[in-house]
């Protein structure tokens, strides 16, 4: 069920939900076989002339958008089977002129849209028709491109926009962590999203391990992590994971696998909880896979006997195929290169 | 009626995660006063039952508005 104030998703057991008025029918008696993902990642375009080194898509300025009837069909069947969220993506979306209107047809067919951008080409006219999207999400990189993101995001607030940002975890960005997340909230940000490095597209070569976080600072991080909350929750900032940062943060969050799954907080949601359709249409697991199956997680050591195990789901496949060339356990989980150590 | 909603939320995810490429899930509850994170299941187990009433309502006007459609109908 999805609540709008306080905006939440919220799973309630079956007595819970004939409470206030719910009531499975068929799925709930059996006869009706359904599971949707909660999110889907759609790409509107494939066109992006920023050339960012660790793009996940490969998006090139000679890219193409998708055309406006295959998008439509598209939000038609995602309201059909049931997803509340839409995530636009790219490319950059924000080079498409009717973007507020696809974010309109999502809303009037029960979805809720919310969009990434990298800010660039941001004008007050587009920000203005970015009015219909639950939040927009600007990636904000300190080191590329400031002056224009933050232009951007200035934009979004003085047009009313709710935006967050999107900050990629990399070794050289990690020691001004706070300072950035502090420079987003007086810009007006509402919440901060931490992304994993991972290893796709254009990052998915050899210096990306040079790129991802060290070990030292993947063990400070979750020190980090609950400082910034502490710090910045209480101002109305609120932080966020993504679902490939919790195999991570497993030192710290080990013991708290109920708490995790009551905020909702998972690992892996490929092909389960979230889906990705390309910009040629094809459905993948999610947006740093390629289409097809995903490999069930937790079932070999040390994940077996890990508490996090069932809410973590052997961490990030994305990373695992390529730093080891198939699924398995995370490969930079903590917990993990200790357990291969100690094997060896 | 919340109070006793709140045992039955299974799972709360809060706000739009708006990242296009991977999902998000707000972390900082977790770390903040144990306090805090009960009073987030008290405020939507309040939010649940609150559209609960609301709909009832809505539905209960609905049918007497259909229902006095109806007898005036007959009537005329």
């Amino acid at each position: 069920m999805r609540l709008e104030e306080p905006a939440a998703l919220v799973a309630l057991d079956r007595e819970g939900a004939r409470a206030i008025g719910i009531d499975g029918g068929d799925v709930w008696s059996g006869l009706v076989k359904k599971s949707s993902p909660l999110e889907a990642h759609v790409a509107v375009t494939s066109q992006c002339g920023v050339g960012c080194e660790g793009c996940y898509l490969d998006a090139t300025p000679e890219g193409k958008h998708v055309p406006r009837a295959e998008l439509e069909a598209t939000l038609d069947r995602l309201a059909k089977d049931g997803v509340f969220t839409v995530a636009f993506g790219g490319g950059e979306p924000i080079l498409r002129d009717d973007l507020g209107e696809l974010a309109e047809y999502a809303r009037a067919r029960g979805l809720t849209p919310v969009v990434t951008t990298s800010g660039i080409g941001m004008t007050r006219a587009k920000a203005a028709s970015l009015r219909a999207f639950a939040q927009v999400n600007v990636s904000y990189e300190a080191d590329r491109n400031l002056d224009r993101i933050e232009r951007a995001m200035l934009l979004l607030k003085e047009e009313g926009v709710p935006f967050g940002v999107n900050v990629v975890l990399t070794r050289a960005g990690f020691p001004t962590l706070e300072a950035t997340l502090e420079r987003a909230r007086t810009l007006g940000a509402r919440e901060a999203q931490l992304l994993r490095y991972k290893p796709a597209g254009r990052a998915a070569k050899l210096d990306y391990v040079s790129t991802r976080l060290s070990r030292d600072q993947v063990a400070e991080l979750g020190a980090v992590v609950e400082r910034i909350s502490c710090r910045m929750q209480p101002l109305g900032f609120r932080l966020r994971i993504d679902c490939a940062m919790v195999a991570l943060l497993s030192d710290v969050l080990h013991d708290r696998a109920r708490d995790l799954e009551r905020l909702g907080v998972f690992g892996c949601e490929a092909g389960a909880s979230l889906c990705a359709i390309r910009s040629d249409g094809r459905t993948a697991p999610c947006s740093f896979l390629d289409v097809g199956d995903v490999a069930p997680a937790g079932t070999s050591a040390p994940c077996d006997g890990c508490n996090l195990a069932r809410v973590c789901r052997g961490g990030c496949r994305a990373v695992a195929r390529f730093v080891i060339g198939h699924d398995g356990p995370d490969p930079e989980c903590p917990r993990v290169l200790r357990h291969r150590e100690s094997s060896c | 009626m919340s109070e006793e909603l709140e045992e039955h939320i299974q799972v709360v995810r809060e706000g739009h995660g708006a990242n296009c490429s991977s999902i998000g899930s707000v972390i900082d509850t977790l770390f903040i006063a144990q306090v805090a994170a009960g009073a987030l299941l008290a405020v939507v187990a309040a939010s649940l039952a609150a559209r609960s009433e609301s709909e009832s309502e809505s539905e209960s006007e609905t049918e007497s508005e259909t229902e006095t459609e109806t007898e005036s109908e007959t009537e005329s």
